[in-house]
């Protein structure tokens, strides 16, 4: 036998096991991620803000009967912070600035996660199968993306939003009908490069279906864009929603950040700058959280970075 | 003429017929697993006129020693850990012009004199008289101004190269522009010692130095647009000529195309060009037929060899083509993990090798005498180069090492006239090296 | 189309001849070009353009040439990973089997498809009944030029290499495990490298763990596409070794797909060489190497530096001339005809040799302003003015122009500002018998 050495690779123990051995890629993964000081800062954030989000009721007393109603309390309108009871003051019409922040956190996860779910599947799909069938499919499906993408997307869910009539449920409908188009064409660009490998036609030779060949050779090496993407998403989708919501697309009175900040507005010419800032701020800090997350995922996710590893 | 070996005190000579001259050069790159030693150590000179070929496999360091003489390494994870790359620039033989006399020995090139002692002999230039520059050691500017003209590289895949983006008028145009403006600005009838205005924009649009208002000035002042035009028509009649040079069909019709639009022999004669244009004194091939097919890399050697013949220019071929070496070198150097194991003239290198990474080496070349199934192989694999002990590379993958294989690192001696080993089987009483690093 | 019935023939073909288990027959490939807004089809890359032949049980077949002659595209032909724009593909054809099939395509087009049938129900590689097809697919394996696009960079060497096991339902678990050590430690692996990556491997370890995957269905043909090209020397050199033993063992029969004539020297019994798309010549190795009788197959090994000093004889075939014409539009006759040194006037000169010609000599391309064909071989080239009519009509009867092309000329007149031209009409050029088992496509019968 021709003696062979690994070069740099060192020896482990015999009980290895494929589980252990992807265990381990994952967790150099994870440290790689980890080893980018922004990124960090950016997942402090986010887990900030979701615990804000889990945690709403027990920070908050949840108004009655609907918890995603601004409480009104008239006899404290317009309170600036720091007056008791209400640490970030109130707005005009009586709700706690604090309790719109807390619980805004949550309708903004559920946009987020809904809006972000929907699209990453709708987009997958359809840009996987311009991708993997190809031919006139491709065309045809590629043809519907062009149009999509030739509208500005804040315009196009504008359009719809305004159309469905305004509702938060509406303009989580009209954000899942535009935004899908973006995955479509990531997936399929994907598809087709990674098709180029020789690794895909070797699952050919072997005699795998199509079916199999997608699933384990070519999804998982297509869907790292799809993955930056996404989380970058996560923080865009808050923006667009509260740009909508801000221009009365969305039902005023709820705990939502855009709303407040819209029904906020009036009062900033009067000096009462709280109840529109600190939502703001929220939308500010989402928006950045989830790009710093992304844009180090894209760093540790790059192929080049991968074979160093 | 055997190489001037280096005196014990270290010193570094550089024997009058060389034109560069390698010794110590260490390079190392900085890497997750620790410093790799991609170069440690490397000696050879380069003469004048001749063809030398550096082999060897991947890894080996041919490629990096290669980019060392221009100094093309990337510095923040590559140090230039150590060693010096003298270099001797030759300028025309005042004499003849360039034509060839006697006194430049029909070559029509000089070595430049040295600027501190005027080719008088000093320390600057270690008594030779002639310009002698460390060319690790140089500054940026005077690098920028080597490159290209004294020294020019011609790259493995002409298709990564070229600019795709330029055609290949624009991109040996930049060539000429960047060392030879004063030329053009000549033969456009420009005087050297005119001032004034055009004469200044001429002068920066020819210098790639040119600013928005120059360009504008040009474009709509007739008088300056006509001369900028005679400059532009003198630099395509050189990029033309360079061109032709290289057997390159219909060169006028090649300047306005792109790269894509050209084969692969086609884009290699472009580059050639390229490299040629400003007539360099050392030329730097790094397996510049790799990516070709067999028959035109056969026309693409002959006409490296001619150009060089017909310039004198000499040649660095680094390769891992034995065959190729064989065919077009005059002296070969034979590098394995970082280090020249051997260094002779083609013919003692094939005929008669001495290291047995060399010997392996050629075994491993399928050939028509050797029975199916029964090539050599070196068994194992090429060492990571990270913090090595002193020891020699080699040593795990060869049959016959012993104990002093694995104490200290072999250096290169003589075992004929011109033919260097460093093995411990050719010199086992060869002196340690010195504590480097 | 080549002439089916020239084919190489095992000497003296008995009962007890192996038969083949591939063979090809008048494969081709063509690749539509599209153009305009509506995606047009303008014309054809014939990459593989009518090629035949076989491959016996347990022997290497080396496939030759340089890039753009199709070889990379007919070994994915062979493979089963692309498939043919006309032609047939045949397995696992015995004596009998393979002596009829040649029978049919020695017959003329019309009674040929009658002939054909059982052979193709039986045998052929798309007509085949599906467990057939699938035998077909277990014992036809192929192994990558690129080992690093060649393995999944996710998945561990246990799924790649277990792969063709899983697929085909062989083995699971610990015996799955077991057999792919077995398969790694027949190419010089081992236990340790089961579950790591791809990329924690050099090139050559690399294209063993490719091996070991084409292996691990105990096929009968293995297509090795460029195995060992962006191998180092000593490496190729254990590759190859590996090679060698594993066919031994396995009387394993390769197609040996690779530009470098000296490992196709080393490793292959008889070699095809192939030239845009044909076949131009097949025959035993020593045979080729030591008495070629196509030019291009004598440029190719005059062009290969041998680590032999050169023969200064073959110096006539090393520098070629030109470059490979564009395959959309190949030569009339002999492909080769436009760069071969000892062409003749029956080669196959047309009209496109002088708009060639014409490329080289910018301005007289410049005043080129309409071409008209008759056919490929007459035609008629309007320039803009008379001179420049003239100045080619001069060149084309002057030494610039290669001497058979001038023979080849049957007329040529200048009327004005055209040019007016016609060539000898010749066919393609059919590979003919130079020998036992060899053969090629060239006019010249004692080049």
């Amino acid at each position: 036998m021709v003696n062979t050495n690994i070069d740099g690779a060192p020896t482990r123990r015999r009980q290895d096991s494929a589980l252990r051995v992807r265990l381990r890629r994952g967790g150099e993964l994870l440290r790689l991620i980890l080893s980018n000081p922004t990124t960090v800062f950016g997942l402090i954030l986010i887990f900030g803000m979701l615990g804000m989000a889990l945690f709403a009721p027990w920070l908050t007393q949840p108004n009655t009967p609907d918890p995603y109603q601004m409480p009104r309390d008239w006899g404290a309108l317009r309170m600036p912070p720091g007056t008791p009871g209400h640490p970030l003051g109130t707005t005009n019409t009586g709700g706690d600035v604090l309790y719109g922040v807390i619980w805004g956190s949550r309708t903004s996860l559920q946009l987020s996660i809904i809006v972000v779910g929907v699209t990453v599947v709708i987009g997958t799909a359809i840009g996987s199968i311009a991708g993997m069938v190809g031919g006139k499919v491709d065309e045809i499906l590629m043809r519907i993306v062009d149009v999509f993408l030739s509208i500005p997307e804040l315009i196009f869910a504008l359009a719809i939003a305004a159309i469905l009539g305004p509702s938060f449920t509406n303009i989580i409908l009209s954000l899942c009908l535009v935004f899908w188009v973006k995955y479509a064409r990531i997936m399929r660009a994907q598809i087709i490069l990674v098709k180029q490998n020789d690794y895909v036609d070797a699952a050919r030779v072997i005699g795998d279906s199509r079916l199999n060949i997608y699933f384990r050779d070519i999804l998982p090496n297509a869907a790292t864009p799809l993955v930056v993407q996404a989380t970058l998403d996560m923080g865009a989708i808050v923006l667009i929603g509260a740009t909508l919501s801000f221009i009365g697309l969305s039902e005023s009175g709820i705990a939502e950040w855009g709303v407040l900040v819209s029904e906020g507005q009036a009062g900033i010419a009067s000096g009462r700058w709280w109840a529109s800032t600190f939502p703001g701020l929220m939308i500010f800090l989402w928006a950045l959280a989830f790009n710093l997350l992304g844009d180090g995922l894209r760093d540790a996710l790059d192929p080049r970075t991968e074979s160093r590893r | 003429m055997s190489i001037s070996k280096t005196d014990t005190t270290g010193a570094q000579t550089v024997a009058p017929a060389t034109i560069a001259s390698v010794r110590g050069l260490k390079v190392h790159f900085r890497s997750k697993a620790g410093r790799v030693h991609a170069v440690d150590g490397v000696d050879f000179d380069v003469r004048d006129g001749e063809t030398l070929g550096l082999v060897g496999e991947t890894g080996c360091g041919k490629s990096v020693t290669g980019r060392a003489f221009l100094r093309l390494l990337p510095v923040p994870p590559g140090i230039l850990a150590g060693g010096s790359v003298m270099f001797r620039p030759q300028t025309s033989c005042a004499g003849c012009g360039g034509e060839g006399c006697a006194q430049c020995g029909g070559s029509g090139r000089r070595p430049t004199p040295c600027p501190t002692c005027r080719g008088q002999g000093c320390p600057d230039c270690q008594g030779t008289g002639a310009e002698t520059l460390d060319l690790l050691k140089v500054s940026d500017k005077k690098m920028r101004g080597i490159r290209g003209d004294r020294i020019a590289m011609i790259f493995q895949d002409p298709g990564k190269s070229l600019n795709p983006t330029l055609t290949i008028g624009e991109q040996l145009g930049e060539v000429f522009l960047q060392h030879r403006s004063a030329d053009l600005l000549e033969e456009a009838g420009i005087d050297s010692g005119e001032s004034g205005f055009q004469a200044r924009a001429l002068r920066r649009l020819a210098g790639q130095r040119d600013r928005r208002t120059d360009r504008m000035a040009a474009a709509l002042w007739p008088p300056l647009r006509r001369r900028a035009q005679s400059v532009r028509q003198a630099l395509d009649n050189r990029i033309a000529a360079a061109l032709g040079e290289t057997q390159i069909p219909n060169p006028r019709n090649i300047m306005r195309s792109y790269p894509h639009e050209l084969s692969g022999g086609m884009r290699q004669r472009v580059m050639i060009a390229q490299a040629l244009a400003c007539d360099p004194d050392l030329i730097i091939a790094d397996e510049p037929t790799t990516a070709l097919d067999v028959t035109v890399q056969a026309r693409i050697l002959d006409l490296i060899g001619q150009l060089q013949a017909k310039r004198g220019s000499s040649v660095i071929y680094i390769s891992h083509d034995l065959s190729v070496v064989r065919r077009i070198c005059d002296r070969v150097a034979v590098m394995y993990a970082g280090r020249v194991v051997e260094i002779g003239e083609t013919d003692q290198i094939f005929n008669d090798p001495r290291h047995p990474y060399t010997k392996g080496l050629l075994a491993a070349v399928p050939t028509t005498r050797t029975p199916r199934g029964k090539l050599a192989a070196i068994p194992g694999s090429v060492p990571e180069l990270v913090d090595p002990k002193p020891s020699c590379r080699f040593a795990d993958r060869c049959a016959h090492v012993h104990a002093a294989c694995t104490a200290s690192d072999p250096i290169l001696s003589a075992v004929n006239p011109g033919h260097d080993v460093a093995c411990f089987l050719e010199h086992p009483t060869s002196p340690k090296t010195e504590a480097a690093e | 189309m080549t002439d089916m019935s020239r084919l190489p023939t095992p000497d003296g073909a008995s009962d007890a001849a192996p038969g083949s288990i591939l063979s090809l027959r008048g494969i081709s490939k063509h690749f539509p070009i599209r153009a305009g807004a509506l995606q047009r089809v303008v014309g054809h890359v014939r990459a593989v353009d009518g090629v035949s032949f076989d491959i016996r049980p347990g022997e290497t077949l080396g496939l030759v040439g340089e890039s753009g002659c199709g070889k990379t595209t007919l070994g994915r032909l062979a493979s089963g990973l692309l498939s043919p724009t006309s032609g047939g593909s045949y397995f696992n054809l015995d004596a009998a089997a393979l002596s009829k099939l040649n029978a049919a395509y020695a017959l003329p087009e019309d009674a040929r498809a009658a002939a054909l049938a059982p052979i193709e129900a039986a045998h052929g590689v798309t007509t085949m009944p599906k467990a057939a097809q699938a035998r077909f697919r277990r014992n036809c394996q192929m192994v990558f030029q690129d080992s690093f696009s060649s393995l999944n960079p996710r998945h561990l060497v246990i799924d790649i290499v277990g792969r063709p096991l899983r697929v085909h339902k062989e083995a699971s678990g610990e015996a799955l495990t077991e057999r792919v050590v077995e398969l790694l430690e027949q190419v010089g692996l081992g236990r340790q490298h089961l579950y790591r990556y791809p990329h924690q491997f050099s090139g050559g370890q690399r294209q063993r763990i490719s091996i070991a995957r084409a292996l691990a269905l105990d096929p009968e043909l293995i297509i090795l596409d460029e195995p060992t090209s962006a191998l180092d020397v000593s490496v190729q050199a254990q590759i190859l070794n590996l090679l060698n033993d594993l066919q031994a063992e396995r009387n394993l029969a390769y197609l040996f797909v690779t530009h470098d004539l000296s490992v196709v020297e080393h490793m292959a019994d008889r070699i095809v060489t192939m030239y845009l798309g044909r076949v131009v010549e097949a025959g035993p190795t020593r045979t080729l190497f030591d008495e070629a009788a196509h030019p291009y197959t004598r440029a190719l090994i005059a062009a290969k530096p041998d680590l032999a000093m050169d023969d200064p004889q073959v110096a006539k075939f090393a520098a070629l001339d030109g470059s490979i014409p564009d395959p959309a539009r190949p030569p009339r006759g002999c492909h080769f005809h436009t760069r071969c040194p000892v062409a003749t006037p029956n080669c196959g000169w047309e009209l496109d040799d002088i708009v060639r010609l014409l490329e080289r000599s910018e301005d007289l391309f410049e005043a080129l302003s309409d071409v008209s064909r008759h056919s490929d071989f007459a035609g008629e080239l309007a320039f803009e003015d008379e001179d420049s009519a003239q100045r080619l009509a001069q060149a084309l009867r002057s030494d610039a122009t290669p001497a058979s092309m001038r023979s080849a000329m049957e007329s040529l007149t200048v009327d004005g500002r055209m040019l007016k031209v016609r060539f000898k009409e010749v066919g393609e050029v059919q590979l003919s018998d130079r020998g036992p088992d060899h053969i090629a496509a060239c006019v010249l019968k004692d080049a």
